[in-house]
């Protein structure tokens, strides 16, 4: 078993010497499609954890017009209630916001003689907080309501600034992954041809096609995870150098969730590269490795 | 051992060989003689399964080559010794990590590869090039290097395509007196040549084909006649 494990291993290393160029070539395509992918993912994660750590996300809060009665007020709740963006919608009549208003209050200005000033109020709760800008833009137009008001342009921010990343991180870097598997499948395909010797002789003393073919997936995974270790570490590098610049800038920021694990990064880049060199190399063993 | 029948193999329009029928025992040696294209490499391609015939069925070591699963054929090339007609060697690997190679490829470990590739190493009397690569050998040592490797694995058929070609007479015939020795320890030996000399003096079975066809086969014979005459026709 050792020393079948070590036949293999000399196999792939004499494959991964054989064309030093091409290697490099690969391992450091591989390498900036998975930094692009992993950087992105990084990002996504910030953002996302940013969006759902903002108040009120979820919840718009509509005032109604003083000339609203409330039976007018339930129809609009219960008509609410029935879009399928829309999660709850909690009705607090004026009475009790008046009430809890001079609750807060007391003490310190004496509100109780005055006539109450404050609408009837529908706090409205979607299921997706990329639903809230168009869903609170519907309820303005009721001609029963005041006002309505979200966090409507945090989100947008972050919402859009996702989608940025979203795109040109997962779309560039899908187009070098790509490029990646074209390199690490010619390189593995480039390989075997200058060892068809020693296929064929393998072959001839018969040996089993997967031992054969067995160190030129092992090449290509670990060109796969070579280039995943090495974006790895430079994307957690640079996120490091990054956010402790912004945080020295805003240190407000401090304050915001935690970031993507690193060890996530750690394992999950080489793994998926590993994935994907293997892939592509087993894919060109099965087109060009016959006995 | 080996069974031929009625094999035709086709490359594109090219017939290399035609309705071929031909039967082999245990124990025998037989050489494989013809012209250049005849058809001999065709031939053993064949009964290594590296091709499969057009029509007709080919049986090496009760196993029907003409229709084995691709799965199967390691398993039964492992009892074959195979001398390829080119590049027998590995040009980056020493004698002896040529021989160790094979045997790695198909499973042994480290302390049987080595008890094993010194006894075939003794056996083909290559001692004293063991560390040597295979640029820094002559022909003939080459070809011994190349039988060694292929009956590592005490293969009960050997199948060895022009292992005298390009060899002086003395040297072409030590190697076939090598393979007659390993014939006489009991593996069959089918072997190709185009050297008149050794196939006379060899005495052993002779089988003679031409242009895709068997044109002879003699149990004891010498370099046929006829192949001199259609030579001699060639030449006019
Ligand atoms: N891969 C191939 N594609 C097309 N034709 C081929 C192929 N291999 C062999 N041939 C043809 O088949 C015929 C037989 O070839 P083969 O190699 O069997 O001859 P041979 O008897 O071994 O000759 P030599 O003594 O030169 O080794 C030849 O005419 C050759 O041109
Ligand atoms: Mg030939």
């Amino acid at each position: 078993m050792i020393d079948r494990l070590r036949f293999v291993v000399m196999e792939t290393w004499e494959s991964l010497t054989r064309n030093a160029t091409m290697q490099a070539a690969a391992i450091s395509t591989a390498c900036i499609a998975l930094i692009l992918l992993g950087g992105a993912s990084m990002a996504l994660y910030k953002l996302d954890a940013a969006a759902q750590s903002l108040p009120s996300q979820f919840e718009a809060n509509v005032f109604l017009k003083m000339s609203t009665t409330r039976e007018q007020a339930m129809q609009l709740k219960t008509q609410l209630e029935a879009m399928p963006e829309i999660e709850r919608v909690a009705l607090t009549p004026r009475e009790v916001a008046w009430e809890q208003e001079k609750q807060k209050l007391a003490g310190e200005v004496n509100l109780a003689d005055l006539p109450n000033p404050l609408p009837d109020k529908l706090t409205v709760r979607v299921r997706d907080p990329a639903m809230l800008p168009a869903v609170s833009q519907r309820i303005a137009q009721s001609p029963f309501v005041e006002e309505v008001i979200d966090s409507r342009k945090e989100l947008q921010t972050v919402l859009e600034l996702a989608r940025l990343v979203r795109w040109i991180g997962l779309g560039a870097g899908g187009l070098l992954l790509l490029a990646a598997l074209i390199l690490i499948y010619n390189t593995v395909r480039l390989t075997i041809f200058s060892r068809q010797r020693e296929v064929r002789v393998m072959a001839l003393l018969g040996a089993t096609l997967r031992s054969i073919r067995l160190p030129f997936v092992l090449e290509g995974m670990t060109q796969g995870v070579v280039g995943g270790a090495l974006a790895a570490t430079l994307v957690l590098f640079v996120a490091a150098l990054i956010s402790d610049y912004f945080v020295r800038q805003w240190p407000f920021l401090k304050d915001m969730p935690p970031g993507l694990p690193p060890y996530v990064l750690m394992v999950g880049l080489p793994a998926m590269g590993a994935l994907i060199g293997g892939l592509c190399a087993w894919w060109a063993t099965r087109r060009h490795v016959h006995i | 051992m080996v069974e031929l029948k009625q094999v035709s193999v086709v490359y594109g329009e090219q017939h290399a060989l035609r309705r071929v029928s031909l039967t082999v025992e245990k124990g025998e040696f037989v050489f494989l003689v013809g012209a250049t294209g005849a058809g001999k490499s065709t031939l053993f391609k064949l009964l290594y399964g590296e091709l499969r015939p057009t029509e007709g069925e080919v049986w090496v070591l009760g196993q029907p080559l003409h229709q084995i699963k691709s799965r199967e054929l390691p398993y039964l090339r492992r009892r074959m010794g195979i001398v390829p007609q080119d590049y027998p060697l590995l040009p980056r690997k020493t004698v002896w990590e040529n021989i160790a190679y094979g045997l790695r490829a198909i499973g042994y470990n480290e302390s049987a590869v080595r008890q094993r590739v010194a006894q075939v190493l003794a056996l083909v009397g290559l001692n004293e090039q063991a560390r040597q690569m295979p640029s820094q050998l002559s022909g003939g040592e080459a070809q011994r290097a190349a039988i060694a490797r292929a009956i590592a694995n005490h293969p009960p058929l050997l199948i060895a395509d022009e292992p005298t070609a390009n060899l002086d007479p003395d040297t072409s015939w030590e190697i076939i007196e090598l393979l007659m020795r390993i014939n006489l320890r009991g593996a069959t030996v089918i072997v190709s040549t185009h050297n008149r000399a050794i196939v006379d003096r060899a005495c052993q079975r002779v089988v003679a084909m031409d242009r895709g066809q068997i044109i002879s086969d003699v149990p004891h014979g010498g370099y046929p006649i006829e192949l001199d005459r259609l030579h001699a026709t060639v030449m006019l």
